[in-house]
């Protein structure tokens, strides 16, 4: 008994024992098998891995490629481009009417951009601007400050070419200087009218064109902790003598003459906004035109025909609120002053002696002045649609620098009453249409003009060819892609 | 001009959302306008995964929006202005 209970203890421990390392083994298989899976799954994810790095080692060597285009594409081009359908009527003095209607025109803007380097930047704007079905040139296209900006054929000019050069970026007086054919043109508070953001530096009360010059501005925000606030003092040539039979015996010294001097202007601008309210600007201006000549495009200066008649002062203050506290209101209120200081010279034509705002000689100086408002309002999603008025005034002897105005009524320069009122719907980011009204009241003859004596519209000589009132209906694209 | 007065009152008092709001939620999202292009912002809030991503998603719905405009408004292939020194 004791035997069998020996061996059969025996036999139970051992049955035991080998059962238990069956168990062990399996467990040990498994895990053997386990650790096969992760060091399989370990080794594809490390060609995985390898791929990926393979890969990106490719796409950088892509990226690269993709940044050196960029580079090599040293200009960035953008798009202007504007239709305008007028419809005018001109109301004359004797009372007869002229109707123009159903006038079409272009114009296409090659905006172009470049970072020269960090300290440096290029601004340009090529511009066409004509006509539909009529590429003949407009008899003052040839007015350097004109050129491009008033509809003439379907030739490229250069609106706009200039060098910003920021001397002292990173100081507590950042300092540039602008070299060039200046922003110039379409300053506040145009912008409004067409849906962008301001593309000029200038009240365009006062100045409207094309200019050659150059800048230095001073950054003053740091130093005034008042946003926005930047003092620029300008040089601008307003006219350089060039006649072409001037190089005829000196093909390589350049133009040159005892008879006239060039015009040049001088001002001082400061811009700067109202502390605590966002998007606003104020601008405060006094410029100075010096040696104005009667006729730019006149070159026979030699039978002291076109001389210099005399010099301009012009002041300027403007205030504009864009998106007036988040009102979706956008106003402004423009105010100009012109002094002109006629020095008796006089340009003949048809035997009359014009010089500047005077006539025969004249020499007394001429005050005028001159007043904007307006305000644009938009309403609906996304201020789909926008309505906006203007109103703009100018006294007999105001004198301003628009006639590169884009509006081809320089209604800034009139010297009476204008008004102008439209709708713009806005179709996308980059494009909206405008339907407007213009009406221009005219009190005093020769808007817009530096020559001849301004009259009463009522008391002039010729009432068939003075032009007392001018509406026009118009719609308009615009496109800034 | 009454007008004019009335409306001028009335935009003072509901003063909104404003641009330094917005400038604010970028900074604290570390988002600056003019490191993407207009349609690159767009795609962003089109998808939650990059909202997500860029935590716009912690913003709110308002928030959101504003946020949307200004850098939408200041991407680097935006309208700027065009002024001598600028």
């Amino acid at each position: 008994m004791k035997k069998l209970l020996k061996t059969t203890s025996f036999i139970t421990l051992s049955s035991i024992a080998l059962c238990a390392n069956s168990t062990s083994d399996a467990k040990l298989d498994a895990m053997t098998l386990e650790i096969e899976k992760l060091q399989k799954e370990i080794k594809e994810l490390k060609t995985q891995q390898k791929e990926i790095k393979n890969n990106q080692e490719e796409n950088y060597s892509y990226i690269e490629e993709v940044e050196a285009k960029q580079f090599r594409d040293k200009i960035h081009f953008s798009l202007g481009f504007k239709t305008n359908l007028d419809n005018f009527q001109k109301k004359y003095t004797d009372g007869h009417k002229v109707h123009s209607n159903n006038i079409w025109s272009t114009k296409l803007m090659l905006n172009m951009q470049a970072d020269i380097t960090k300290n440096m930047n290029f601004y340009g704007r090529l511009s066409m601007y004509k006509y539909w079905g009529s590429s003949s040139i407009h008899p003052f296209t040839y007015y350097d400050n004109m050129q491009g900006r008033v509809p003439a054929d379907s030739g490229l000019y250069v609106e706009r070419a200039y060098i910003n050069w920021f001397l002292t970026p990173d100081s507590a007086l950042p300092m540039t200087l602008t070299i060039g054919r200046q922003p110039s043109s379409d300053g506040p508070s145009n912008q409004f009218k067409d849906n962008t953001v301001r593309k000029g530096t200038y009240s365009a009360l006062l100045y409207d064109g094309a200019a050659d010059g150059v800048v230095l501005s001073s950054d003053l925000s740091k130093l005034t902790s008042i946003p926005n606030t930047v003092l620029r003092i300008g040089y601008a040539k307003g006219y350089a003598y060039s006649e072409s039979s001037s190089f005829a015996t000196n093909a390589f010294v350049g133009p040159a003459n005892n008879d006239v001097d060039d015009t040049n202007v001088l001002g001082v601008f400061l811009d700067t906004s109202l502390k605590g309210v966002e998007n606003s600007l104020i601008q405060l201006s006094y410029s100075r035109m010096f040696d104005i000549i009667a006729n730019p495009l006149d070159t026979n200066t030699t039978g002291h025909n076109n001389p210099n008649i005399g010099s301009v002062d012009m002041y300027g203050a403007m205030i504009e609120l864009t998106n007036f506290q988040d009102s979706n209101f956008d106003i402004f209120a423009q105010f100009g002053c012109s002094v002109a200081h006629p020095n008796g010279k006089s340009y003949t034509v048809m035997g009359h002696k014009i010089g500047l705002l005077s006539q025969n000689g004249e020499r007394s100086s001429k005050t005028g002045y001159a007043a904007w408002i307006g305000g644009r309002y938009g309403f609906g999603e996304k201020q789909k649609y926008k309505i906006g008025m203007e109103y703009n005034y100018g006294s007999k002897n105001w004198i301003n620098l628009t006639q590169g105005s884009f509006d081809i009524y320089n209604k800034l320069a009139t010297r009476g009453n204008a008004y102008e009122t439209y709708f713009m719907y806005v179709i996308n980011r980059y494009a909206n249409l405008r339907l407007g009204y213009i009406y221009v009241d005219y009190h005093y003859t020769r808007s817009g003009w530096f020559v001849g004596k301004s009259q009463a519209i009522n008391s002039t000589s010729s009432p068939a060819t003075t032009v007392k009132s001018l509406d026009s209906l118009y719609l308009k694209m615009n496109v800034h892609f | 001009m009454k007008l004019l007065i009335v409306f001028t009152l009335l935009s003072i008092i509901t003063v909104e959302a404003s641009e330094a709001q917005a400038i604010a939620l970028a900074e604290s999202l570390h988002l600056s306008a003019g490191s993407k292009a207009i349609v690159q912002w767009e795609r962003i809030f089109q998808s939650p995964r990059k909202m997500k991503r860029y935590k716009i998603d912690t913003l709110s719905k308002k928030d959101q929006e504003i946020l949307k405009e200004y850098l939408v408004d200041h991407a680097i292939d935006s309208d700027k202005p065009t002024i001598a020194g600028i």
